[in-house]
């Protein structure tokens, strides 16, 4: 079928032609009984015409008949919108303007949940039924599990070039259970790749192509990875940059029975210790089996291990499971609070700008009242006026839509120059795609019949007489009810209400759970990491370079310091370490320092001392302590904390020092109690997972060169990485803050405006239906704040009434939100302890509102009695 | 001659339905010559109307139309009545009958 014959088709063409040849035929039919009859050809031409009547009336009579009209009205009622629009391209410019924000807004939503939630992760192939066991396990326990698994640890640290890369130890079952085939070589075979056999390593194909070229020759030549030659063997297939890829995507792949020099992580023999459970596991499940079946089955699984080491929760359960399909892992019941949340958020969204369009359009109809008027009495069903309406809505949100979708994806688009450090895989992850466009197409057509249904409604009530007689300019107040636009705006404002203060909320609580004081001066600091596992020292080797970095005196630095964790931004660790006092249990966070950890930091010591060179060989069973005034508080009271023990297990602690060092935990607003113990030799000779924080104070400006070139006076091998101020370093714990504020200030902003403008709108068309009204006030001596007070005091019961319903839902959202998730709780306590948001907000709000009555009210005084009372 | 009478809402769905039982299948033409003749020029018909009501009988299932070529070579249109046409005719015949009976009662006075 040609594209002409379909829209013939569907325009019903086809059948207009056919019925003229019908009739062509019955004319031909009759001429000739005529012509039998001896008439002369003319006359029988003529009787048959007349005898068959009109042809229009007999066609229109075929198209009543045909009845519900196809693509043919449907293009004609398009026309008619276009004209329309052309006729006023300021309000169609408002409404695509108002839609295009509405459904970029909405995209970004979506965008966000398609790439976390619906999105498999980048490059796997297939990713039905693959899940994850939240905690690690031990090899051997992995070996046990039933089913189609693979095991891995990741991502894990190499260095290559001097250059920090990361990577997965994977399990020969790796890539063949993610359906993942190599782009070029081999994968890993259980039989090529034995214990002792040669490093072998897979590359990822964007670590393939960014760092080698694309070298197509790549396989068998070799990589130095921590040091150590290893073979490539082959090259993963596009974006496959690892299962469960956030935070650090894998560029490169080794297996799990590598050498522990090229991967320290399989050090002491990992693969057949049952006490090492660093091994995640992955599982593909049998097709139909759910989530929570799993659980229980891999729970029962678990409990059948002889000796393993994992703890019960407070609900009995063993392992849980979460889905490893995607970017990263989600349990169920996150992923629906999130989706929830979401859901929310985009419904109100878009309610909010139906409401607020269906005003502007009703405000127009007020306008168009008479053609529609003139147009139902010539005899056009409403049916047909009200498809009518509802296409020119139509047509004007797919034309936002379209617009808002282009807008995401232009940002897209520019997205990789606006944050060029994130990966480009996951970034990609987020890209507009089909699912977007059907997600925009369809909420821009459930916004054109939102907008559009109602109005559309309303205007084609038949009223006809009143219609036609008056110019809709309706006199008096007892006509005027409290209509369907004043309830749009009643909801306008509640919903930008419920925006406004939830954003708030959400942005401040983080805020303030993330700006915490650092309780030192970070200027003249920087921070680095070490990792010299990598490099290639052995641990006594690690051990005796620590030891030696605080004593020995290095060009351009003042002092130099380390910590096993990066202890500023996120690093915080939560009082989550069960220690005893005198038997009674207390919680405190603890954190592993090295000597002149304080004096670094410029943190006073309040009593006693802090570590010093000779705490590195203290006595693992008797470690000196250093407490904050917060711990010397919660575990001694008044007593003095000086000498006295606190016991962790098997081992004790003696209080060395106290230190004002009270910083609120992240997402808490008050300090924890914490205990500080020095980094021992042993302690420095073991590898931590992601390296060894080294912070240093320096009078100079201090540049990655200069600080390599300073450290190789202790060893030439050391490769420090990840040089930033310590200001950089707090600043990124606010990161999480801002990319919330940026993402959720443009909704509440948005939903602000829109409700003012909604309400602005109505009032200047109070004041316009009123002229009458106010023109006789006048005439009787009315004074202009009289006539003021008159209009706004309309809007001000549309401003409080919709205030409070507003209020009152925030109160409900919020309450299911704190009961849904516990950070979300604590972060919307804040925000709701919070005057300025509590408070200050809905003031704001409402003033503004009122602010937006009061300009078009203003107008009601400008009118001139005389001119108004001779209207019509 | 008298004039013609005007067709009663309705009833030419009904002289159409009865026609095509009586003769088979027919074009547009036939069935309103044959009206025609069977009224004995009675009533007054403009034959384009006939249309409307075979779209409207089309769309109630009561008739199907199929193209076919008319006796002088002609492209045409050709109607038959179906299952549910029949049925409702007799109906609709029934009906009209019991009304004829009770207007005639009534008018007989």
């Amino acid at each position: 079928m040609t594209l002409r014959e379909l829209l013939s088709r569907l325009t019903r063409r086809h059948l207009d032609r056919d019925f003229e040849d019908e009739i062509a035929t019955h004319l031909e039919l009759a001429e000739s009984e005529n012509l039998q009859r001896g008439m002369d050809p003319a006359e029988a031409r003529r009787r048959a015409a007349i005898k068959f009547g009109s042809v229009t009336s007999a066609k229109e009579g075929v198209w009543t008949q045909r009845g519900l009209p196809g693509f043919g009205s449907f293009l004609q009622d398009l026309k008619y919108s276009l004209r329309g629009m052309r006729k006023s391209p300021g309000f169609a410019a408002v409404t695509v303007l108002t839609l295009a924000i509405c459904i970029s807004l909405c995209s970004v939503i979506f965008c966000t949940l398609n790439g976390t939630f619906l999105r498999p992760a980048p490059g796997v192939a297939d990713p039905t039924g693959l899940v994850t066991l939240q905690s690690p396990v031990a090899y051997p326990h992995f070996e046990q599990y039933r089913g189609d698994k693979a095991a891995f640890i990741g991502p894990v640290p190499f260095t290559v070039d001097k250059a920090r890369i990361f990577g997965h130890l994977v399990s020969s079952e790796y890539f063949s259970l993610l359906g993942v085939e190599p782009l070029l070589g081999r994968f890993f075979d259980a039989t090529l790749d034995l214990p002792g056999a040669a490093p072998t390593v897979v590359l990822s194909e964007v670590y393939w192509r960014t760092h080698l070229h694309s070298d197509p020759g790549v396989v068998g030549s070799s990589l130095r990875l921590n040091g150590i030659q290893a073979t490539i063997v082959g090259v993963a297939p596009k974006d496959f940059i690892g299962i469960l890829p956030m935070p650090h995507p894998a560029e490169i792949f080794v297996p799990v029975t590598a050498d522990p020099r090229v991967a320290p992580e399989l050090a002491d023999d990992a693969l057949h210790r049952t006490t090492q459970p660093v091994f995640r596991v992955l599982f593909r499940l049998p097709s139909g089996e759910s989530l929570s079946a799993a659980e229980a089955r891999l729970d029962a699984e678990t409990r059948g291990f002889p000796d393993n080491l994992t703890h019960k929760d407070e609900k009995g359960r063993l392992v849980h499971v979460s889905s490893a399909a995607h970017l990263a892992p989600v349990t169920p019941a996150l992923n629906a609070m999130i989706v929830m949340f979401y859901t929310m958020l985009v419904a109100l969204i878009l309610t909010l700008t139906c409401a607020n369009l269906a005003g502007l359009i009703l405000a127009r109809g007020r306008a168009r009242a008479r053609e529609i008027a003139v147009r139902l009495s010539i005899g056009a069903s409403r049916l047909r006026l009200i498809r009518q309406l509802l296409t020119e809505s139509l047509l004007l949100a797919v034309l936002g839509g379209a617009a808002g979708f282009l807008a995401i994806w232009g940002f897209f688009k520019i997205l990789p120059k606006l944050a060029p450090s994130a990966d480009p895989v996951i970034q990609r992850q987020f890209f507009p795609d089909f699912h977007l466009a059907l997600f925009a197409f369809l909420i821009s057509t459930a916004a054109g019949v939102g907008f559009g249904l109602m109005p559309a409604l309303a205007i084609t009530r038949p009223d006809l007489a009143t219609a036609l007689k008056t110019s809709m300019r309706t006199g008096f107040g007892i006509h005027r009810r409290f209509g369907l636009r004043n309830l749009f705006v009643v909801y306008q404002v509640a919903v930008a209400m419920i925006l406004v203060l939830l954003m708030g909320f959400l942005t401040l609580g983080i805020r303030y759970g993330t700006n915490r004081d650092p309780c030192f001066d970070p200027t003249p600091l920087y921070v680095f990491s070490l990792d010299p596992g990598t490099d290639g020292l052995t641990s006594q080797e690690s051990a005796a370079m620590f030891a030696g970095l605080t004593r020995r005196s290095l060009s351009g630095i003042d002092r130099i310091t380390f910590s096993d964790q990066a202890v500023f931004s996120f690093g915080d660790s939560f009082p989550n370490t069960a220690v005893t006092v005198h038997d009674a249990v207390k919680q405190v966070a603890m954190q592993m320092i090295g000597p002149g950890f304080f004096a670094t930091l410029g943190v006073p010591i309040l009593r006693g001392t802090e570590f010093t060179d000779r705490d590195l060989h203290s006595d693992p069973a008797l470690l000196p302590a250093v407490i904050n005034m917060t711990a010397a508080r919660e575990l001694f009271g008044d007593a003095d904390p000086l000498g006295r023990r606190i016991r962790q297990d098997d081992r004790d602690f003696q209080v060395i020092g106290v230190v004002h060092f009270d910083r609120p935990v992240i997402f808490k607003n008050e300090p924890a109690a914490t205990v500080f113990l020095p980094m021992t030799m042993q302690d420095l000779g073991r590898r931590p997972r992601q390296g060894t924080t080294i912070i240093v104070r320096s009078g100079t400006h201090l540049d990655e060169a200069s600080l390599r070139n300073s450290l190789a006076a202790i060893d030439a091998r050391l490769n420090p990485f990840d040089l930033r101020t310590m200001q950089a370093d707090l600043a990124e714990q606010e990161r999480l803050g801002q990319i919330v504020a940026a993402f959720y200030l443009p909704i509440g902003g948005f939903g602000l405006i829109l409700a003012c403008l909604g309400l602005a709108g109505v009032t200047a068309q109070a004041v316009e239906q009123r002229r009458k009204e106010i023109g006789i006030r006048m005439a009787l001596g009315a004074r202009r704040e009289q006539l003021l007070g008159l209009v706004m005091h309309e809007g001000a019961i549309m401003v409080t009434t919709g205030a409070a319903f507003g209020l009152v839902c925030v109160y409900g959202i919020a309450r299911a939100m704190s009961a849904a998730y516990a950070p979300l709780a604590q972060a919307i306590a804040w925000g709701g302890s919070n005057p300025m948001l509590t408070v200050g907000v809905p003031a704001l709000l409402v003033s503004l509102a009122l602010v937006a009555c009061y300009v078009p009210a203003r107008r009601s005084a400008t009118i001139d009695p005389l001119i108004a009372l001779r209207e019509d | 001659m008298s004039a013609k009478l005007d067709l009663l809402q309705g009833t030419l769905d009904l002289l159409v339905l009865q026609t095509l039982v009586s003769m088979g299948p027919l074009h547009g033409y036939g069935i309103a010559r044959r009206i025609e003749q069977q009224s004995g020029d009675q009533v007054l018909l403009n034959q384009g109307t006939i249309y409307a009501a075979l779209v409207r009988l089309q769309h109630r299932g009561w008739i199907t139309a199929e193209w076919g070529t008319s006796g002088n070579n002609r492209r045409a249109k050709y109607y038959s009545i179906t299952r549910d046409g029949r049925k409702q005719l007799a109906e609709e015949t029934s009906n009209w009958q019991r009304l004829a009976a009770v207007i005639e009662r009534v008018l007989a006075k």
